[in-house]
């Protein structure tokens, strides 16, 4: 395989999809889906997945991922919160789904879930990237390779300077990882 | 009192470090809790029997107002008015069963007490965890006013008045005042106030959890501050009665018992109370004005008050009783709290289970039909109604089921099935089937108890510490 660098297969900066803090769901959604339209698909297939959060001197200081997102669906209340608990005490999956179900049927709660949902702020569901989260730009793919599986990260900010200039996506990675393998095989 | 102090400081500190996953801070629960100056007023007992294991070892700690039988190890730590009960350990030779396996015990199984503060606190049965069948270890844990430690291996924990922990081995979990919890095994787990869990995995689940502001008013638990509640007020309005039966070394009984019942020194017996054949009253038990008929018992921590057992009661640790009437059978599980009044008595059809930790407390006559499971917070017939249930009907529970705020899963007839063998054992350990040569148990093994008294330094600086010893045969 080539000897990547982060760079090489980063997305920089100015090409994903970013909001500043005190922005709804749904803008977040929307400049997801403007950053889509916008994005330069010939070297890759791949759709970006988050939306990362920037403070007013466009620093990232948080990153909402599809499941921050979903996680806004979900009804939040004591009567949930007291189901969701159940499942410290080793009640099943399937019990605990059934319990959400007829509460949620019984509350009648799912009506205009997704306009709240839009309505909401992304701090209440971003996530502030960990230490393991970063990497320089001049780190060999290994290095990002490693922090992406032992971090189980979707994505890691790529650093210059202390910086945050880019985003190398899992999805590119293993695109190469992938491109990779082949090349070797047909190598034979 | 400098060393005590070193020492209560020394085992807050290790609590705390195995419970920092929890983020959970014992020291303003601790702090002031049991005045050090308490520690050094009440002289430690233990007790001597041809039926158990003569072996007491106790180094660096403070053991104060403490009762200790059968095999016990206390070390670095603190024991204030609690009872180490080892009448039901494993004995060397015993074959325990796991699964499908038999393990043999190869020496007596000893109660290890390390590095813990327990505050008024039962420890009783034997460990039930296969990993460590000789060693029943309390160790890095801190139990305050009430708890029973029953069965339950317990590690880097902390447990809140009232609480209990039944045949479960728990590591860096907090249990939150009267909860239960019997649940085989758990770790790192903080249970909230007045949860009650009975966990057999693969079989059955139950889980109820009481209100937190209905739970306040019977005890609430709060840093910086003793234990509140009724539970609280109610011992102490009867904490007179007990001083008597601790101050006097040599105490004759007024009362004679049949020969085949077993009445502790250290319990308090008021006017009036009749006790039957086979019947157990163990230490730091409060019998007034009440009938217990054959077979019966009343543990640790038990009052029963202006009451009537027809027989083969149980009534387990920490269970209270006043003005009610209970047929056979019946059995009050730990820490219940069953209150009526002259004029409003509760009645308990006959093999009828309280679970355990249940709270009845009514202002209107209630009776409970024959062969009712109950549970959780009952004040009147309709709360009766929904915290309750034949127990033939739950044994055709499988799956899913709920019922006010219990929650069920599994099978309940395993549930049930559990609960009568536990009750059966509960009984033939305690001696309620002793036919006169056969199935002797508790209440005729616990007859002829002596108890010896140990005292602490004085004063200077290891004022409070006992000294180290060691008592063999």
């Amino acid at each position: 395989m080539k000897n990547f660098l982060v760079k090489d297969l980063m997305v920089p900066l100015s090409e994903y999809a970013t909001v500043p803090e005190g922005s709804t769901l749904l803008e977040a959604v929307m400049a997801l889906e403007k950053a889509q339209e916008e994005f330069d698909f010939e070297h890759t297939q791949y759709h970006h997945r988050a939306i990362l959060i920037l403070d007013s001197n466009q620093r990232v200081i948080g990153k909402l991922s599809q499941l921050g997102v979903l996680r806004a669906l979900l009804p939040k209340n004591d009567s949930i919160r007291k189901i969701e608990d159940i499942g410290r005490f080793g009640f099943s999956t399937k019990s605990i789904n059934s319990l959400r179900q007829k509460y949620q049927l019984e509350a009648g709660i799912m009506g205009d879930v997704y306009k709240k949902a839009g309505r909401m702020k992304v701090e209440d569901y971003m996530q502030t990237p960990s230490e393991g989260e970063y990497v320089e730009e001049n780190s060999p793919l290994d290095t990002a390779i490693h922090q992406l599986v032992v971090g189980t990260h979707l994505s890691l900010l790529v650093t210059r300077d202390g910086e945050i200039i880019g985003i190398l996506r899992l999805s590119d990675v293993f695109a190469a990882v992938f491109h990779a393998m082949k090349d070797s095989e047909s190598d034979r | 009192m400098k060393e005590l102090k070193k020492l209560l400081d020394r085992i807050v500190q290790r609590v705390n470090i195995n419970l920092r996953e929890l983020g959970y801070d014992i020291e303003p629960f601790v702090h002031g809790l049991i005045p050090l100056n308490q520690l050094v007023k009440f002289y430690a007992f233990y007790g001597i029997t041809p039926h158990h294991p003569l072996d007491f070892q106790f180094k660096h700690s403070n053991l104060s107002g403490s009762y200790f039988l059968g095999k016990c190890r206390v070390t670095n730590s603190l024991l204030y008015k609690s009872d180490i009960r080892g009448d039901e350990l494993k004995q060397h030779g015993d074959m325990f069963r796991f699964k499908d396996l038999e393990i043999l015990i190869n020496q007596d199984e000893g109660i290890d007490i390390e590095d813990s503060f327990l505050i008024k606190t039962l420890v009783h049965n034997y460990s039930h965890d296969p990993e460590t069948l000789e060693k029943f270890f309390i160790k890095d844990t801190l139990s305050t006013h009430y708890a029973n430690i029953h069965g339950s291996p317990s590690a880097g924990c902390f447990l809140g008045p009232f609480s209990t922990v039944d045949l479960t081995t728990i590591r860096d979990c907090v249990i939150g005042a009267y909860s239960y919890v019997q649940a085989g095994e758990i770790s790192h787990l903080n249970i909230d106030p007045g949860t009650i869990w009975v966990r057999s995995p693969d079989s059955f689940n139950f889980l109820y959890r009481y209100s937190a502001e209905k739970l306040s008013n019977y005890i609430h638990f709060t840093p910086g501050a003793s234990p509140k509640g009724l539970f609280m007020d109610f011992v102490e309005d009867r904490k007179k009665d007990f001083q008597r039966v601790f101050d006097v070394v040599n105490i004759e009984s007024s009362r004679s018992v049949p020969s085949n019942s077993s009445l502790d020194r250290y319990a308090v017996i008021k006017p009036h109370t009749h006790i039957g054949e086979n019947v157990l009253v163990a230490q730091r038990a409060y019998l007034q004005n009440s009938w217990l008929g054959k077979g019966s018992n009343a543990q640790e921590n038990c009052y029963i008050i202006n009451s009537r057992l027809d027989g083969n009661n149980v009534t387990a640790h920490g269970g209270k009783i006043i003005e009610a009437d209970l047929g056979n059978d019946v059995f009050v599980g730990f820490n219940s709290f069953l209150r009526g009044c002259p004029d409003c008595r509760l009645i308990i059809g006959r093999e009828s289970i309280i679970m355990p930790h249940t709270i009845i407390d009514i202002r209107e006559p209630l009776t409970i039909p024959s062969s009712h499971i109950v549970w959780g917070l009952v004040t009147n017939q309709k709360e009766l109604e929904v915290n309750s249930m034949p127990i033939k009907t739950f044994s055709t529970i499988d799956g899913l089921f709920s019922k006010g705020d219990m929650l069920f899963e599994g099978r309940g007839a395993d549930f049930v099935s559990a609960f009568m063998n536990r009750i059966d054992h509960i009984l033939k350990a305690n001696g309620a089937y002793f036919n006169g040569t056969e199935h002797k148990g508790h209440a005729q093994k616990n007859q002829h108890i002596s108890f010896n008294t140990i005292q602490p330094y004085p004063v200077g600086k290891l004022e409070g510490l006992y000294p180290t010893i060691s008592i063999q045969p």
